[in-house]
């Protein structure tokens, strides 16, 4: 490449980089003047600065720590209940023809039903209780850890069982080290996938009727009008999941320790 | 088995191997018997081992040789217990091949280390399976490394090794538990040739420190004289003995007896025979398609 042409390429990367840090500073802004240029209803479409003072008073009035633990203990509680069960499932269906024939038909049936549409036969069920919630957050992990793990145990290289076998490892031992850890590439973008799985069927446990968390207050908010608190609640949702997601992925990457 | 020095070291030659005497002599330590291998396939059942008994005496160092899929490590399979006998069976140190048999080793083609375990862990892997404790399998391993000259690698993961040294790991890993049999599967195949070389002159030295019978499948000619007490011809699918040669070369060996004009000459014999086999393998399969 000729320094011209090496130039203009690093000229061309740092536009970019600067078009990138500028992009969201520059919609809230675009916002913010469409907002009180009043082209919109304000009421409807708040300028981010009444969405930022409805966000303190959610912080200021206790409520929010409040919503923020009760979608936290859903999220997680669900996630590692689904997360857990769909491992030792997966290793199961996975690695016993038999135990595969009697769940597998079962799950591959169940598995498309979006967990959303649940949420009815959920109340009926368990009513607003906890229980409820946390079962449609496990019913959605559930299945896609359980797929993830299932398929990465077949792809585990039969030579490794083989050269296991031959150096005596026990059954337990195959199963929990080999067979786990030769699948854990596959579980490890199954739980990925996963979590923001979690998120989507919190949404639909919360609007089905609770008394705290992050979606419950944005349904509240938005029963009375408070549209800044209901965007807020968005911001703080979206939020909250892009740490998840990132958190997640940055464990991902030293959960496959040795690559 | 260490090598006999008294064994007369008569000039290079390829005989077949005289039938066992009865006694003074090592009993078989692997005894296979009438045994045949099918697998089924789309069109039809493949007969991969057909009726093949043999023995191998407790020390010795015999190869595998025949044309590709002739059947050579179906028939290694079996004597590890990873392939079940249609017909006929298998009996290793007077027990059958069934279950865990941590007597028996095996070093496969592909060096097939725990990608998640360490050198050290890899090697000390079988002692811990087998029962011993943290420090002892950790210590065994370490011994085993030093002996392959690793040690400087002990706590490297496995990727970061280059194939030959990926290998000699697997060798050591399968030495960890002490096994009475070594069985080895195209273990150099994949290894360029002076890697090849250096790998045989360090299984020689090896084998005179270990106390295993080995059986190394391999398709390399100058390999298996090298190498062993005996070779084995296979011929091609089905897969039989053909021939059964005695090796009588002098040992220690090194690879420089490889340009040793009458080696070379025996070693045209054995290839003739493989080629003849090759050929015929190569027609059939012509004919049944
Ligand atoms: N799992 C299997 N299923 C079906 N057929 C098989 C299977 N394994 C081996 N075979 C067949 O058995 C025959 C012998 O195979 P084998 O792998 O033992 O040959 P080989 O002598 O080791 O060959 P190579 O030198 O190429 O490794 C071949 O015809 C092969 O197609
Ligand atoms: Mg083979």
């Amino acid at each position: 490449m000729s320094a011209g042409g090496r130039a203009r390429a690093n000229a061309a990367r740092r536009l970019s980089v600067l078009v990138g840090a500028l992009s969201v500073p520059a919609f809230v802004g675009l916002w913010e003047l469409v907002a009180r240029s009043r082209i919109v209803n304000a009421v409807l479409f708040p300028p981010p600065s009444t969405v930022a003072v409805a966000v303190l008073d959610w912080i200021h009035s206790g409520q929010f720590f409040g919503d923020l633990s009760a979608s936290l203990f859903r999220v997680t509680a669900g996630f590692a209940i689904g997360a857990t069960a769909g491992i030792v499932l997966g290793v199961l269906t996975g690695e016993f023809r038999l135990v595969s024939s009697l769940l597998s038909p079962l799950f591959h049936i169940l598995r498309p039903i979006p967990p959303i549409a649940f949420v009815p036969i959920v109340i009926l069920w368990f009513g607003l209780s906890e229980t409820g919630k946390l079962f449609l957050v496990v019913w959605g992990v559930f299945f896609t850890v359980w797929l993830a793990t299932h398929i990465g145990v077949h792809k585990v290289d039969r030579g490794l069982i083989r050269a296991a076998l031959m150096l005596g490892t026990p059954r337990r031992q195959m199963l929990s080290e080999i067979v786990l850890l030769g699948a854990l590439p596959y579980i490890v973008v199954g739980l990925r996938t996963a979590v923001s799985i979690s998120f989507y069927t919190l949404v639909a446990a919360e609007l089905a009727g609770a008394f705290a968390g992050i979606v419950y207050r944005i349904e509240i908010a938005q029963q009375n009008m408070q549209t800044g608190q209901v965007m807020g609640g968005l911001a703080a949702l979206g939020l909250l999941s892009f740490v998840a997601d990132r958190s997640f992925a940055a464990i991902a990457e030293r959960a496959v320790w040795w690559r | 088995m260490m090598h006999n020095p008294l064994r007369p070291t008569s000039p290079l030659r390829l005989v077949d191997a005289p039938p066992a005497p009865s006694s003074a002599t090592p009993q078989p330590i692997i005894r296979v018997e009438d045994l045949s291998i099918v697998f089924d396939a789309q069109r039809g059942q493949i007969i991969a081992v057909d009726r093949v008994s043999l023995d191998v005496m407790s020390g010795e160092f015999v190869s595998l040789v025949g044309p590709s899929g002739c059947g050579k490590s179906t028939l290694l399979n079996a004597m590890a217990g990873l392939e079940r006998p249609f017909e006929g069976q298998v009996m290793v140190a007077g027990g059958p091949m069934l279950g865990r048999r941590p007597d028996v080793g095996m070093v496969f083609q592909q060096p097939h280390l725990f990608p998640w375990k360490s050198v050290r862990r890899n090697v000390a892997h079988g002692p811990r399976a087998l029962g011993k404790s943290k420090t002892e399998a950790l210590r065994i391993a370490d011994d085993l490394i030093e002996m392959i000259g690793l040690t400087r690698f002990a706590s490297a993961y496995p990727h970061t090794l280059s194939g030959g040294m990926q290998q000699r790991v697997a060798i050591a890993r399968a030495l960890a538990n002490q096994p009475r049999v070594l069985l080895m599967d195209e273990p150099f195949g994949a290894l360029d040739a002076q890697t090849r070389a250096v790998m045989q002159d360090n299984l020689l030295e090896l084998r005179d420190r270990i106390n295993a019978t080995i059986v190394f499948v391999t398709h390399d000619i100058d390999e298996a004289i090298l190498l062993s007490d005996r070779v084995l011809i296979m011929s091609a699918g089905p897969g039989r003995i053909l021939r059964d040669l005695c090796v009588n070369l002098p040992r220690p060996r090194s690879s420089a007896i490889l340009t040793d004009p009458a080696y070379l000459a025996l070693k045209r014999d054995c290839l003739d025979l493989i080629r003849t086999e090759g050929r015929k393998a190569f027609e059939q399969m012509e004919t049944a398609t």
